[in-house]
């Protein structure tokens, strides 16, 4: 059986109407600006409509889908903004021609210079056109058309950076409580994160979304509910009462319903009307924003980032955007030992010891100083039999005490097997080496 | 005349003063505060600094001849990260290697029957942990607090069983009226702090917090 060769399949990813675009030669990779994308997009103007895009023809379930229905706007209806303007340099025509529609057209991201410096920026493959890499910039506020906006790349990207980060954390912290687990990765992978990744990939936004606005700008409107990529969980039947009475979450209904970072799945944004959006949110009156288009924001820049790792998978394949993932997005430094916070740390070491049959853990006295001076200093390390569990120093007896006890359970939790670790995804490749069986814990302590 | 008497006096108990000397008062020019050595100033700006090296940059017989590494490392807290002996899983690589036993020179050899004193308030095996109270002796503790929480309050009951008041408190719980009472004169209490002892107990409570999110 051969393999797939996804890296032929760019070029029919990027245009999917059969006959719109020719064909890439069999047996090379069509490079970025091949004579045959330069003359695509002269085919595609004539038409007057947005015929050409990233988006695979829409089988028949999502042609049906209102997003669909509602787009693209006729151009006739649509008055030019730039008609009667004198612009000096003028305006590309294809900027003109492009105002029409809410997000710029396909074939003027071969003009940008933003988006061919990003690309080179993030040193992607020649295999990911630029149109692509244009659509990921393109927020589904932007745009609501999802031929022409990022959801389903944002929707991929988000799927494969959590699979790798939680491979990636379970595998070499096998030890780690659920709850932390859902803060390490929401640390790497969450929202907030990848906005931080965003803004130092050097993406920019554009002030208003817009079909003349440069389509290397990230395009976003503050007027409308985001959309925030949901991959599982499910929708709480109390939803509605867990902050009105701060209701309890346990961990294992977190685990059933909520989300891939453990927050609550949330009913999608009612449609309210957006002149009392905008209007709140009005940037010249607020240039910072409100936090509630700061968190607009901040899904923005996160989708993009999510769609830029799903066109490196769509483009690329699996070991790419794997080498992608582990280069941006785990490569980021988090001191996982600063997520631990405890109530009773000497009452959960002593049911640990219990549990994996070790002697009782008892504290000692390792070392002290200035026992009746102002700022006294004791040593207290926690012995099971004769191993030191942990070790640690406090203004008093208890203090250094708990802090031992709450090391010791630090270093249990954060077993790690070593900082090569396989993952699974290791074996999808060819000529892997045989699996060694991971190490997997029986729990955290209760 | 009187005006100059007065000022020379002056003088002179400011400098009987300074300098505990009586001659200071015939003197007419009185000498600023005198400068008295206790200790010679070259022990203390060299002598007394003259740290002698740590044992491994002192160049002996059994160094080596070439270049080599001094590892002497900073005292410090040890890592959370690397895992204890007793923590690693059993099927661990470090584990089979028993790296311990490898690398005994390094380490203080464990065969040492020493080890750091237990802390004073926990039981020690000498001073083990009692268990002497049965299932009658507590009905009969919350008999008696029920029965009279003033009389047998925590401390007198404790003193009675043998036990701890932790444990009386476990055990029991007095009348709904008694702890309103209570609470009430706790609230009064602290009604008469002032604003320094209230920030100081404030203050020990977030401390403590931020001990146990490890933030201390």
């Amino acid at each position: 059986m051969k393999r797939i060769r996804l890296e032929r399949w760019s070029s029919q990813l990027l245009a999917a109407r059969p006959g719109a675009s020719p064909r890439a030669a069999p047996g090379a990779a069509t490079p970025l600006c091949s004579p045959s994308y330069r003359q695509t997009p002269k085919e595609l103007c004539l038409s007057r409509r947005r015929c050409q895009s990233t988006f695979a023809q829409p089988s028949d379930p999502i042609a049906e889908d209102e997003f669909l229905q509602s787009e693209p706007v006729d151009p006739a209806e649509t008055v030019d903004p730039t008609e009667n303007m004198s612009r000096f340099p003028p305006l590309d025509p294809t900027t003109a021609a492009s105002a029409r529609y809410p997000s710029p057209l396909p074939e003027r991201a071969l003009k940008s210079a933003k988006l061919a410096a990003l690309h080179a920026r993030l040193s992607l493959s020649e295999k990911i056109p630029l149109q692509t890499l244009a659509r990921a910039l393109v927020d589904s506020t932007a745009d609501k058309n999802r031929q022409f906006n990022n959801t389903n790349l944002a929707f991929l990207g988000h799927t494969l950076i959590n699979y790798h980060v939680s491979e990636y954390l379970m595998v070499r912290y096998p030890r780690l409580p659920m709850s932390i687990m859902y803060s390490a990765v929401a640390a790497y992978a969450g929202p907030d994160a990848l906005h931080t990744l965003a803004r130092q990939w050097g993406i920019e936004t554009a002030a208003v979304p817009g079909g003349e606005v440069d389509p290397g700008l990230l395009q976003f409107a503050t007027d409308k509910a985001p959309m925030v990529p949901t991959t599982f969980g499910s929708r709480r039947a109390e939803a509605d009462y867990l902050d009105k009475f701060k209701w309890r979450r346990g961990i294992n209904s977190r685990v059933v319903f909520d989300d891939d970072f453990g927050d609550v799945v949330q009913a999608a944004a009612p449609q309210d009307d957006a002149a009392a959006r905008s209007a709140d949110n009005n940037t010249a009156l607020k240039p910072y924003g409100t936090p509630e288009t700061r968190k607009i924001a901040e899904t923005a820049h996160a989708n993009a980032v999510r769609a830029v790792v799903g066109a490196v998978y769509a483009h690329c394949g699996r070991e790419a955007v794997k080498a992608f993932v582990r280069s941006h997005v785990l490569s980021r430094q988090l001191d996982l030992s600063r997520l631990f916070a405890f109530k009773m740390p000497t009452r959960e070491l002593s049911n640990l010891c219990a549990r994996e049959e070790f002697e009782k853990p008892v504290a000692r006295l390792l070392s002290e100083t200035g026992r009746r001076s102002r700022t006294p200093v004791f040593v207290v390390g926690i012995y099971s039999g004769k191993d030191k569990l942990g070790e640690g120093a406090g203004p008093n007896l208890d203090a250094a005490r708990w802090k031992a006890a709450m090391n010791a359970l630090k270093a249990w939790y954060l077993y790690s097997p070593g900082e090569d670790v396989r993952v699974p995804s290791d074996m999808l490749v060819e000529d892997a080496r045989p699996w060694e069986p991971a190490h997997i814990d029986i729990g955290e302590v209760i | 005349m009187e005006v100059q008497l007065q000022l020379s006096v002056r003088r002179a108990a400011a400098a009987s003063r300074s300098c505990q000397s009586s001659t200071s008062l015939l003197s007419p020019r009185i000498p600023s505060r005198q400068q008295i050595r206790h200790q010679a100033t070259s022990s203390r700006h060299k002598r007394a600094l003259r740290v002698p090296p740590h044992p491994s940059f002192i160049t002996s017989e059994s160094t080596p001849k070439t270049d080599h590494i001094i590892f002497n490392p900073p005292s410090s807290e040890p890592s959370i990260f690397s895992t204890p002996f007793k923590f690693l899983p059993k099927n661990d690589p470090r584990r089979r290697a028993n790296l311990p036993a490898l690398f005994s020179s390094l380490a203080p050899a464990p065969t040492t029957n020493k080890l750091p004193p237990l802390l004073p308030f926990l039981p020690t095996p000498e001073q083990p942990k009692v268990h002497h109270l049965k299932p009658e002796d507590i009905t009969e503790m919350r008999r008696l607090r029920a029965e009279d929480p003033v009389t047998n309050s925590v401390i007198a009951l404790s003193n009675k069983f043998g036990c701890s008041k932790t444990f009386v408190m476990m055990c029991c719980h007095a009348p709904k009226e008694h702890q309103e009472k209570h609470r009430e004169r706790l609230a009064g209490v602290r009604e008469r702090w002032g604003p320094t002892r209230t920030k100081a107990r404030e203050d020990r409570v977030r401390r403590k917090d931020m001990l146990l999110r490890g933030e201390l």
